[in-house]
């Protein structure tokens, strides 16, 4: 009985959902009412993650401060000396040091981009994500093609990168590669976050998640 | 060990009481204990060996830049004579002394070239600055003829005969036909050389047997002199030293004496060391102007390779190359590369000069290349990381942060590439700073942030001026409500950036939270100066 079941198990026109996404353990993102929704417990590592907003400034930092912190000082892969870099490749304001600071962010390891074309966006992240040096880059981009988003997924694999993209809601009927996407609302009660797509998880609204207000 | 004999002397003189004077007589020998061993300055009985390389065909290789049938000519007396042709022009009948009309109506399709010593100098100095790899002691002797000391060589390089194939190797791979002699002495090891002969002499006995037979000719002497001791039946250079010394001084000059005795070893001969500038500067000429990317990025290449030899020979690393392109019209097109960390390693600099390059316009197609290398420093030489990773599939780190600050400040612009730091400063807008990552990065951080203040992870580059609706800030046209404040900031009134402001943290009916302040001296104009983002 067992055994039939195996071969059919090794089928490979079988899907096993979730049991596949969870090879790897994902970024605690500090927030446990996310986190029980992501698959493998975090953020996906490794990964391009897609954050879609209304406008920038409402919250879409401080939904990351907790894992970026915790980045910025160690290292996911313990057997590395030192943590790797965070990059910010063309974000749109100035990122305020000592706020960062305040939410432990070690700045000695932060790395800003500023390059001019769209193109150049791209390029700059993904020579981020390969290069092996940042364990996050975060990169804002108007346009991201599917093609685009999957060379930077592959990218991050390669690097072992986690690269978080922000884009604006029109980037939301466009396919993506992304192995989450999420969207972002701010309103008086809190902050709602819309699993659009999730690799090996499911959509899910969140309502009113409560982003830390003071640094942790 | 000698500081402990020193207490032992006294006890030993105490011993020997009854014959003191002699202690005394023999103290001068004992005395002197030193620390240290006082150099030895009794001459030295270290053998020097000096191998000359003379390159009679150097007018020639200096020149050639392609296959094609070639002969040096050089004006002599108003005509311009052929000085030197390569073996296909020797083939068809050019020799050295024709006239040029004459080589070419032998040859029509010979390549003529005037002689440049310039560009003699330029391969001989190249050729110095490789032959640096065999010995720490090269003397441009003339304007063809390079010596090394290679007495201190032999060692390393396992004898005189892999040292001696190796370096002739090396000249016919650079493309220089070059005859070699080995001698004690440095004018020995010329005339040999000059003579053709292949000599490897190693003590000063053989040396004189071997140079006894050489041709007056080979000296270099002037024209004069030779013809008038031939005229006298002396043909050699034994036939010059069987002449009476005295008799020999007062007819030719003691000049050609003292020549004689330098090459026999019976007189020092001190020679200078040839020292190669400390910067680089390499140039490469195209017989035609070139505007195929690939192809000058080769040349960049080759130059490159050249650059990391140079700087290897001398232990050194530099942060910044300059290329310049010359174009045969208007002035050169200059591209300057910097990188983060002093180094030399060609493929290094070859992947940053790729990234540049391909941005770089050239207004016109390109005749030379030159090649400058910046200040250079002592390379730190860095212990390369053990590669664990790859055995455990963990991540291999590709590049450094320095690296990836190069590639990318390479490709969009050093001001765009930057990281992070505080300044012990109260206004906000002056609380930070960038920091390159292109200089040294080792300086901390300065200040630590007070945790209870309030600060945007957004901030804007300048204040936005808010609208007011009966005495509240709008924004986006709605109004704000004031959460948290007044933090009140008035300082800086010592220069022009003064400030006054009291700063809330407001948020909009849609939930963003936003850093707003309200200039007190115009208490009714409200700025919007970050998103808590």
């Amino acid at each position: 009985m067992s055994s039939s079941l195996d071969k059919l198990l090794e089928n490979p026109r079988v899907w096993r959902g979730r049991n596949q996404a969870q090879r790897k353990a994902g970024l605690s993102s500090g927030y446990p009412e996310l986190d029980r929704h992501l698959p493998g417990g975090g953020w996906p590592p490794e990964a391009l993650t897609e954050i879609l907003t209304e406008q920038y400034g409402i919250g879409e930092l401080r939904l990351l401060m907790p894992a970026l912190a915790r980045l910025s000082v160690e290292d996911p892969h313990a057997d590395c000396s030192e943590p790797g870099w965070i990059a910010w490749v063309a974000p749109p304001f100035q990122p305020y040091p000592p706020a960062l600071q305040q939410c432990g962010i070690d700045l000695s390891r932060m790395l800003i981009v500023r390059p001019k074309g769209p193109s150049e966006i791209l390029w700059s992240a993904e020579q981020a994500l390969s290069s092996g040096t940042c364990s996050a880059v975060l990169f804002w981009a108007e346009t991201l093609d599917d093609q685009a988003s999957r060379r930077l997924q592959l990218a991050a694999e390669k690097g072992h990168s986690w690269a978080i993209a922000f884009r604006p809601m029109l980037a939301r009927q466009q396919p993506s590669a992304a192995a989450l996407r999420l969207e972002l609302h701010s309103s008086a009660q809190g902050t709602r976050v819309h699993i659009l797509k999730s690799r090996g998880g499911r959509p899910t609204v969140l309502h009113n998640l409560n982003l830390c207000q003071h640094p942790a | 060990m000698s500081r402990a004999s020193v207490p032992k002397r006294p006890v030993k003189a105490r011993d020997a009481a009854p014959t003191l004077p002699a202690v005394q007589q023999v103290l001068p020998f004992v005395e002197p204990a030193p620390l240290v061993k006082p150099l030895s300055l009794a001459p030295t009985s270290v053998q020097r060996l000096w191998f000359c390389v003379w390159l009679p065909g150097l007018p020639l290789e200096a020149t050639r830049s392609s296959d094609d049938a070639m002969a040096i000519v050089e004006e002599q007396q108003g005509i311009h004579r052929v000085l030197l042709a390569d073996r296909q022009a020797q083939a068809a009948g050019v020799m050295a002394g024709q006239s040029a009309n004459a080589a070419l109506a032998l040859l029509p399709t010979l390549q003529l070239e005037e002689r440049s010593p310039l560009r003699e100098q330029q391969a001989l100095e190249a050729l110095a600055n490789w032959l640096e790899r065999f010995s720490s002691f090269i003397c441009i002797a003339d304007h063809d003829v390079l010596l090394l000391e290679i007495a201190g060589s032999l060692r390393l390089f396992g004898g005189l005969r892999p040292l001696r194939e190796k370096l002739s190797q090396g000249l016919r791979q650079h493309g220089f036909d070059a005859s070699l002699a080995i001698a004690p002495t440095p004018l020995g090891a010329t005339w040999l050389a000059r003579a053709g002969r292949r000599a490897c002499i190693r003590d000063e006995q053989n040396l004189k047997r071997e140079l006894r037979h050489l041709l007056l000719a080979h000296l270099n002497w002037p024209e004069g002199l030779c013809a008038s001791l031939t005229g006298m039946g002396v043909t050699t250079v034994g036939d010059c030293l069987r002449l009476p010394r005295e008799g020999f001084v007062r007819r030719f000059g003691v000049e050609h004496m003292l020549e004689l005795d330098r090459a026999l070893g019976h007189l020092p001969d001190p020679r200078n060391s040839w020292r190669a500038p400390e910067r680089f500067c390499a140039d490469h000429e195209m017989t035609e102007e070139q505007s195929d990317r690939e192809l000058l990025l080769n040349i960049c290449r080759e130059l490159l390779l050249l650059h990391e030899q140079f700087l290897l020979v001398r232990q050194l690393g530099t942060q910044r190359l300059c290329f310049s392109f010359f174009h045969l019209k208007g002035s050169a097109t200059e591209l300057r590369l910097g990188c983060a960390r002093a180094d030399r390693c060609a493929e290094r600099w070859l992947e940053l000069l790729r990234i540049r390059f391909e941005q770089l316009a050239l207004p016109e197609p390109v005749i030379a290349i030159r090649l400058q290398s910046g200040m250079t420093q002592a390379l730190q030489a860095e212990s390369a990381r053990l590669n664990f990773h790859a055995a455990t599939g963990g991540p291999m780190r590709r590049y450094s942060i320095a690296q990836l600050a190069e590639r990318l400040s390479a490709h969009i612009g050093d001001q765009s590439v930057h990281s992070l730091n505080l300044v012990a400063e109260h206004r906000p807008q002056f609380a930070w700073r960038t920091q390159s990552l292109l200089s040294d990065w080792a300086s901390s951080t300065l200040s630590e942030v007070r945790r209870h203040l309030r600060r945007p992870l957004w901030m804007l580059p300048e204040p936005v001026l808010l609208p007011v609706n009966n005495g509240y800030p709008l924004h986006q046209g709605m109004r704000l409500r004031l959460l948290d404040g007044p933090e009140r900031l008035e300082t800086g009134w010592w220069d022009e950036d003064g400030i006054s402001r009291d700063y809330y943290t407001a948020v909009n009916p849609a939930g963003m939270r936003l850093w707003v302040f309200r200039n007190r001296s115009q208490s009714s104009s409200w700025y919007l100066h970050g998103y808590f983002g």
